[in-house]
Parts: structure tokens; C-alpha cells; sequence
């Protein structure tokens, strides 16, 4: 391949312009996945040369990673070749917004925060709201189906997203979906995006539903002596008409993490909507809290930025942890357990009300991590839940499959999915579910 | 294509002596769904009880290249519970069990034959409840809810089906067994129980569903305001979300529905009215009072003739009387009606109303109208008479030009029915040959012989099958080569 590189650097500057091509070492080894330094970096400003690029690449036989913010690199296993890393920032166009219509259409390098301050002026939100969530670009939240505390009420990126522009391995634009809130038309494309690190289609455009701002927003803290009564608590909310935006379970470090006080374990609730229902529901959520001996305290509307920013800074090694509902306090505890074995902390957040949590702590060995992953695997596998790693060093990423198990029916269907649209393994190769 | 008598014997060894339809007239209950234009009976009709019986029966199938129709209720409305080319019909009413009601967890599990509304019966006295409500709910079943993606009056503020379903068992084209999804989120891998959900059985046949079900609300306001014209109804509409509110259904009718209900059912629709909006929040009960109020000033503020809020709940009931029997109401006007169900940005409802009676004037033709304002889901209602050849010839072509209308507009083909082999053909409308592409090797990973619902959802391309072939991009040529 070597020899074929330098014509191959022409193409990619035929196809992009010089400037956008970047390929001095420092730059380069910057732009490294996993230890793998790539030998080009391509920034291209329109969909258009993405396509050209991944046609060129798909000739070539190159591998490529494409990237956004670049806060998810450290998800799936680590590539297991890399030429070229995509970078999209510059597509970053609002190509679209009808606040009418509650829908906006971004290009996918687009940041969460350049897109909140333009459909904020409306008073609308897209409800996506994972850790560190301003810096991030909407493919990458797509790709990576980042979610964060509001998916209590709003769902996740599947419930959004309504349509999408991507490019296949090939190079071939595809669009898949529609631009309006409701369509059965053809499959269901979007989905099949959601969460696909990118390996089926690198995404370029994106048809998203936004919500209303609700008019006016509480946000209340619950400390419990134990897990038990937190999941008490949060089996009283799950089995009541009140209709929160976000039920968070919080452990001590999480508190902390949070700047919220002291305690064994503890649940954050907000409501949004008009004035007077969120102070009668908030009324039923104290009663709640008290019947299971805890007292709620309001906290200020800055409580879910701080959780943002603590959550993005909290841990080398990041876990989501998926359960049942009625588990959490125990999925907790044992969490807290098995990372305690390996002689770190674990700082625990989570969707209580869907049974999605989340435990960062300090690097610790391979070794380690793959025993209390699999503790956790093993105490979860019964009831069909899961861990997923969501980031951590590459060398614990080498040695511990970061996705786990798959059902082996369910796994050959993505392998033919794979081999379909990517049959040469240019678009993230190995860092998938299975090594796809 | 007629089965060869090894197949039908062995269809019979799986399933039984009543486990098959294998009369001429037994069959002719299956030639059609409740899109009766498309006929095509079935050479038989399988009634498996179990998953494994369903596997044995695609098995079977997929050794003779026989093509498998699945059906339940055969309430759909696009042609596509029907066989055009024949085949093996499977109808899933017999497997109609509630496997499993996890409320803890929020998520029930159940057999695709269950009728929708009987979940939310098994639920509903504990204040729960099954959301995706599509107008056929007392008898359509889960299992086609989940084949088509349905939708319901309720989705504007519940999303459709897609948005309830976890997990599905799934017996694919290939005749393997495969469990998607689940009751535990965060799964890792493709969300295949996405994509799987509105495929209208060309992947395969759902065994089983795994849902979410809700909270029962606190309480519903139901609200009727009456209109001089459809454009200030929509512009009311507009106004209702634009001040955050997401009712839960937000209905309008038009001057010619509300003439069929008002003297089909009497339902007591304000006589003069051009348009009547059906406006339903539920949620908090504060919420509800505060939002029902500003709503009902909302739609004072923008015209309204008449706005009524229901007392109690036989007033709800009275007030959504005439929407639920509008379908029906229209017979007093026609013999029959075209029912369409295409999309367009909700902003621009009074766009699509005028471009509409524009289509109605130049095809000679009445459109009666009652459809999802909130989300801009049309439900244009194109009447004939059947007995005239050349009226239902110019409804045909009256409702080809409302879908390039709305496609115009930005707009969809289905909003809720789905694709079918009524609009197969028009899929080519919204979606290039790159993404109709996408979508025939997508349908192949689950259905690799092509046995499964042939004709439907895709259009065969007129020269080479499936083969839609995308023009790729052209890299500058003998730069590295």
C-alpha cells in the first residue's frame, strides 16, 4: 500500500483541496485512535466530499474513522486498522430549522451547543443531554446513541431522530427516513443509524424532533440512608400519574461529583411544565421521598449543568450498566461492589425510571476490569441486562470486549449486515459489536 | 402458483387437521385486507399456535421458494395482508396469549395475535395502558400494529408504535428464531427491533412483542372548537404549539365531514362550521386545567365560532363521537371512498387544504377531510361511486396527484397505514434509487430466498428486480491507479 500512497494523497487534495488535507506528523499523530496514528486527516466541508472521499477509500481498500467532537473514540474495541480519520466538524451548517414544525435539519458535525443556542431563541430543545453534551456533535451523539438524564421523559436519540443523509462505505449518499414527525414510508433507516458507531454509513445530515421549553422547571434532591429505600422511592414514581422529565439516581460520589451534599444514595427529580403542576406534583414527589424516610430538598436550576460537567470529567473508565427497573438499588450496590474489589470508587449516575446507570472510577489493570465487568455481566445476564464500556484505555478495551455478549441469531443478522454494506471493512473496522 | 400435495400434507403434519384453510371459500376470507381494491386469496391459510410451528411452517417454505403472506386481523389498510402472487398465508389469531405483565418494570410481553385494546384491558384497572391507539383497536391485533408501524389518533404526543415496542421474537425469512431487544435498555449491537418494527412481515413474522406501557394520566380535557375556515382552524393549531403545548391528540374535520357526522350520527357539530378541531390534552391534573384554559383562549383568540370543553365523560365521549364514526359518516355522501394518509410539515396545513380542493375541482371529484392536524397526518377521504368506472378512474387519479402534492411539500406517502402493495409503486416518490437500494439489500439479510410478503413495501424495479443500482461518485480517474 505504501507505494501507492502518494497518489492516493493527490486524489484526496483533488477531491477536498490541499487545505483540507492534513498530513504532518504532529497533526497526525494528535488525530491517533487507540495508538493507531493515521496517515491522512481529511476535513471535508461538504457531503459531497465525503462521499468522494469514502469512494476513493472504498477503491483503496483504506480505513477510515470518522470523527466528530471526538469525545466517543474511546468506544468499542480499539480499530484494527486505520489510513484515514474523517473529521466533520467543519460540516456544521443548520441547513434547516422550522420551528413551526418542531424540526431542524444539521449537518452532522454540528455541535449540541451551537444547535441549543439557535432553537433555545425559540424557546425549543432538542432533549438530548449526555455527559458534556455542549461540545458534542449531533452524528456523533447518533452514532454513539449518547443519552443523558432527560431520556425519563423524551427518549433517546431512536425517538428523535426522524431522518438521515449518510454515505455508505462505498461512497454512495443515501437518505433514509422523512422530514416530518410522522412517517411509515420504507423501512425505518434512522434506527438501523442509531447507535451504529458509523460502520454502516458515515452520517452527514440529520432530521431531528425537537420539544417546547417547558415553561417552568423544579428540580428537587432526595437523600436516602440506603439503595433499598432509593429504589423504594423510585418504584412509588414509576407507579404514579406524576410526570417527571428526569429521575436520576445519584451514589455518594456522585453527590459529590454533583456539588449536592452527603449521602449513601439519593435521587434527583425534575418536573417541567406549567407553574402549578409542577408545584402539585412536586407536592406527591415529597410525599413520596418522606414515605421513604427521606426528605426533598429544592435544588437550583444549575444542578444539571454541574451534573453535565462532572459526568464528562468523572473517570478514565466509564460503564453504562443496564438493568431492570425494579434492580436498580441492588444493580448499584453490586456495582459499587465489584469496582470497590478492584481497589478504586465508583461514581454512580443513572436513569432510574428506565434502569440506566452509570459508573465511572479510575484506571485501574486490564486485569481488573475484566474481572469486575464480568461480575457485573454475570449478575445481570439473568435478567437480560448489560455493560457496555463506554470508555477506557485502549488496553483494556484490547482485553475486555467492551460490548459483551450478543445473541448469537441477533449477531449474524449485524455480521450480514456488515458484510452487506461494508463487505471490505472500510468504516471503523473491528471497533464494533463482534469485532464488525 | 398452486402448491404441489407434498407441501400441503406437510403443512397439515405441522399444524393438524385444523390447523389449515384449504377451501376455495375458506380462502376467499383472506383475499383482501380492508384495502379491498387488491385481491389475491392465498393457495392456503396456516393458523400456527406456536413459534415452533411457525418455524417448521417458513422452513417448509423456504425449501420451495413458496411465498409467505403473514396476517392477523387483516384490518390493514394497504394491501398488504393479501397474497397476490399466492402462497402460504399465516395468520397469527390463534397465538393471542399475554405472556407476561411486568408493571414494576413497565413492559408487557405478548403473542401477535393479542388485539390491541385487550392489553390495555388487562392493565387498565391497575392505571395502565397500552399508548399506540389506531383507530382499529378493538380488533386489529399487536402483531400487525408492529408490521406497519401503526399510529393513532393519541401519537402526537405518545409517538407510534416504533416508539412502544422494546423487543420482538422474530422468525426471520431464513427460518431461524431471533429475540431482539428487550425489557433492559442500553443494549448493545444495531437496533434491530427498530428497523424490524413497520417492515410489514418482509423481514419475517413476529412471534412475540415485547411493549412499554404507560401510566394511566391524571386526567384528559377534551376540547371542541369550531372555525369559519379551515385556515384559521390550522392557524389555531400553530398557535397551540407554538405557546409548548403537545396535546395529546389534536383532530380537524372539515366543512364537508362535518355536514357527513352532523347528519350521520348526530353528533351535534356546529352547522356553520368550515372546520372543527378536536383538541385532547391529558396528563397532571393541574397541567391539564392550566393548558385546557389557555388553549380555549388560544382558539377564541384566533376566530373560533364556538369552543366546548367537555364536563365530564360522557360529554368526551359525545364530543368524539362524530370523529370516531367519521369514516362510516361519509357513506350518506358516496357509495365508497379512496382513504389516503400522506404527511406534510404541519406549518403548512393550509397550503395542502388549498392545493386539495384545487385536485377535488380538476378530477371532478368530493374530498371529505378529518385528519391528525398536530402532527399533519391528512386522512383525505376521495369519494366515487363505485358502480361508474369512470369516477373511481378519476378518485385514482385525483389521489396520485394528493400524494405528489404532499410530496411537494416536503411531505411523506404514509404518516400511520404504511406501504403495502398500494403504495410500493409510489415509494420512488420520497426515495432515490441509492435508498431504495439500501432498503432491498436491507430486506435480504432477514429474507434472503425473497419468500417473505413479495410485492409489498418495495417496488420491483422494472429491470432487474430488486436490483436498484445507485450511481456512485466518480473518484478522479488514474490519480493513484
Amino acid at each position: 500500500m505504501s507505494i501507492l500512497a502518494r497518489p492516493i494523497q493527490g486524489a484526496l487534495a483533488a477531491i477536498v483541496g490541499r487545505e483540507a488535507l492534513v498530513d504532518d506528523t504532529a497533526a497526525r499523530v494528535s488525530a491517533a485512535v487507540d495508538g493507531l496514528v493515521p496517515r491522512w486527516i481529511v476535513r471535508p466541508r461538504s457531503l459531497e466530499h465525503v462521499s468522494r472521499v469514502l469512494a476513493l477509500a472504498w477503491d483503496a481498500e483504506l480505513a477510515v474513522v470518522p470523527r466528530g467532537g471526538g469525545n466517543a473514540l474511546a468506544l468499542g474495541h480499539p480499530p484494527s486498522r486505520l489510513d484515514l480519520v474523517l473529521d466533520l466538524r467543519r460540516l456544521d451548517r443548520v441547513v434547516e430549522y422550522n420551528p413551526d414544525d418542531l424540526t431542524v435539519t444539521v449537518e452532522a458535525g454540528t455541535t449540541m451547543g451551537a444547535l441549543a443556542a439557535r432553537v433555545g431563541a425559540r424557546r425549543q430543545l432538542l432533549p438530548l443531554d449526555p455527559a458534556g453534551v455542549e461540545r458534542r456533535t449531533l452524528g456523533g451523539l447518533a452514532a454513539t446513541d449518547a443519552s443523558g438524564p432527560l431520556r425519563a421523559r423524551y427518549g433517546t436519540m431512536r425517538d428523535l431522530l426522524l431522518g438521515v443523509r449518510f454515505v455508505q462505505a462505498d461512497g454512495v449518499m443515501t437518505w433514509g427516513g422523512a422530514k416530518v414527525v410522522k412517517s411509515v414510508s420504507g423501512y425505518d433507516v434512522p434506527k438501523l443509524m442509531v447507535g451504529a458507531l458509523g460502520t454502516l454509513g458515515v452520517l452527514g445530515e440529520l432530521t431531528l424532533r425537537l420539544h417546547p421549553e417547558p415553561e417552568f422547571e423544579a428540580t428537587w434532591l432526595a437523600v436516602f440512608t440506603d439503595v433499598a429505600a432509593a429504589q423504594a422511592f423510585v418504584a412509588r414514581l414509576v407507579d404514579s400519574t406524576v410526570q417527571p422529565s428526569r429521575v436520576e439516581f445519584l451514589n455518594r460520589a456522585g453527590l459529590a461529583a454533583c456539588g449536592a451534599g452527603d449521602g449513601p444514595a439519593a435521587v434527583a427529580v425534575s418536573i417541567g411544565t406549567a407553574e402549578e403542576a409542577v408545584r402539585a406534583q412536586g407536592e406527591t414527589v415529597a410525599r413520596f421521598a418522606r414515605e421513604a424516610g427521606a426528605w426533598l430538598r429544592p435544588l437550583g436550576a444549575s444542578f444539571w449543568a454541574a451534573h453535565a460537567e462532572a459526568t464528562a470529567l468523572d473517570g478514565a473508565i466509564v460503564l453504562s450498566v443496564g438493568t431492570l427497573v425494579t434492580l436498580v438499588g441492588e444493580t448499584a450496590a453490586e456495582t459499587e461492589r465489584a469496582v470497590a474489589a478492584a481497589g478504586v470508587a465508583a461514581t454512580l449516575t443513572g436513569a432510574a425510571t428506565l434502569g440506566s446507570l452509570r459508573a465511572a472510577f479510575p484506571a485501574v489493570e486490564p486485569r481488573a476490569v475484566g474481572t469486575l465487568v464480568e461480575r457485573l455481566r454475570a449478575f445481570l445476564a439473568p435478567v437480560g441486562g448489560g455493560v457496555i464500556i463506554q470508555r477506557a484505555p485502549a488496553a483494556v478495551r484490547a482485553a475486555v470486549d467492551p460490548w459483551g455478549p450478543v445473541e448469537p441469531g441477533a449477531l449474524s443478522l449485524m455480521r450480514g449486515l456488515k458484510d452487506e454494506f461494508d463487505a471490505k471493512r472500510v468504516l471503523n473496522p473491528g471497533r464494533f459489536v463482534g469485532g464488525l | 402458483m398452486p402448491l404441489g400435495p407434498g407441501l400441503l400434507d406437510e403443512l397439515r403434519r405441522i399444524l393438524g387437521p385444523d390447523g389449515l384453510v384449504a377451501s376455495a371459500e375458506g380462502r376467499l376470507v383472506y383475499e383482501c385486507d380492508m384495502h379491498t381494491f387488491y385481491k389475491g386469496a392465498p393457495d392456503v391459510v396456516a393458523l400456527p399456535e406456536s413459534t415452533a410451528e411457525v418455524v417448521a411452517i417458513v422452513r417448509l417454505c423456504r425449501g420451495e421458494r413458496v411465498p409467505i403472506v403473514p396476517r392477523g386481523s387483516g384490518t390493514g389498510l394497504i394491501g398488504g395482508a393479501m397474497a397476490p402472487l399466492g402462497g402460504v398465508m399465516i395468520g397469527l389469531n390463534r397465538m393471542t396469549r399475554i405472556v407476561e405483565i411486568d408493571l414494576a418494570n413497565r413492559a408487557a410481553t405478548v403473542q401477535p395475535g393479542l388485539i390491541n385494546l385487550w392489553l390495555t384491558r388487562a392493565v387498565q384497572e391497575r392505571g395502565w395502558f397500552f399508548a399506540p391507539d389506531p383507530s382499529s383497536q378493538m380488533v386489529s391485533s399487536i402483531g400487525g400494529n408492529v408490521s406497519t408501524n401503526a399510529g393513532g389518533p393519541h401519537c402526537l404526543k405518545y409517538g407510534i408504535t416504533a416508539n412502544h415496542v422494546l423487543g420482538l421474537e422474530l422468525v426471520t425469512g431464513a427460518g431461524e428464531v431471533v429475540r431482539l431487544g428487550g425489557k433492559v435498555a442500553d443494549r448493545a449491537g444495531y437496533d434491530l427491533t427498530g428497523v424490524a418494527v413497520g417492515s410489514e412481515g418482509t423481514f419475517g413474522l413476529v412471534t412475540a412483542v415485547t411493549v412499554r406501557l404507560l401510566h394511566t394520566a391524571e386526567a384528559v380535557q377534551t376540547i371542541l372548537a369550531s372555525f369559519g375556515s379551515i385556515e384559521e382552524a390550522s392557524e389555531a393549531v400553530s398557535a397551540i404549539i407554538a405557546a409548548g403545548i403537545i396535546p395529546a391528540a389534536l383532530e380537524m374535520l372539515d366543512e364537508l365531514m362535518i355536514r357527513a357526522i352532523n347528519e350521520g350520527t348526530g353528533a351535534g357539530y356546529p352547522k356553520d362550521a368550515g372546520a372543527v378541531l378536536l383538541i385532547e390534552l391529558d396528563g397532571p391534573r393541574a397541567e391539564v386545567l392550566a393548558q385546557a384554559e389557555r388553549v380555549a383562549t388560544i382558539c377564541r383568540e384566533r376566530g373560533a365560532l364556538d369552543v366546548r370543553v367537555a364536563r365530564d365523560e360522557s360529554e368526551r365521549a359525545l364530543l368524539w363521537k362524530g370523529r370516531k364514526e367519521a369514516a362510516g359518516a361519509v357513506g350518506r355522501l358516496a357509495p365508497t371512498y379512496l382513504l389516503q394518509d400522506c404527511v406534510v410539515p404541519r406549518s403548512r396545513l393550509p397550503e395542502i387544504m388549498r392545493a386539495l380542493r384545487a385536485i377535488a375541482e380538476r378530477h371532478r371529484v368530493q374530498i371529505a377531510n378529518v385528519f391528525h392536524a398536530g402532527d399533519g397526518n391528512l386522512h383525505p377521504l376521495i369519494l366515487y361511486d363505485d358502480r361508474n368506472p369512470e369516477e373511481l378512474e378519476r378518485a385514482k387519479a385525483a389521489n396520485e396527484a394528493l400524494l405528489h402534492a404532499c410530496i411537494a411539500m416536503g411531505g411523506t406517502i404514509t404518516g400511520e397505514h404504511g406501504v403495502g402493495l398500494d403504495k410500493a409503486k409510489n415509494l420512488p416518490l420520497q426515495y432515490g434509487e441509492a435508498d431504495l437500494n439500501f432498503m432491498a439489500r436491507l430486506r435480504r439479510i432477514f429474507d434472503p430466498d425473497r419468500i417473505m410478503n413479495p410485492g409489498k413495501l418495495l417496488p420491483s424495479h422494472p429491470a432487474c428486480g430488486e436490483g436498484f443500482r445507485p450511481a456512485r461518485p466518480r473518484v478522479p480517474e488514474g490519480a493513484w491507479i
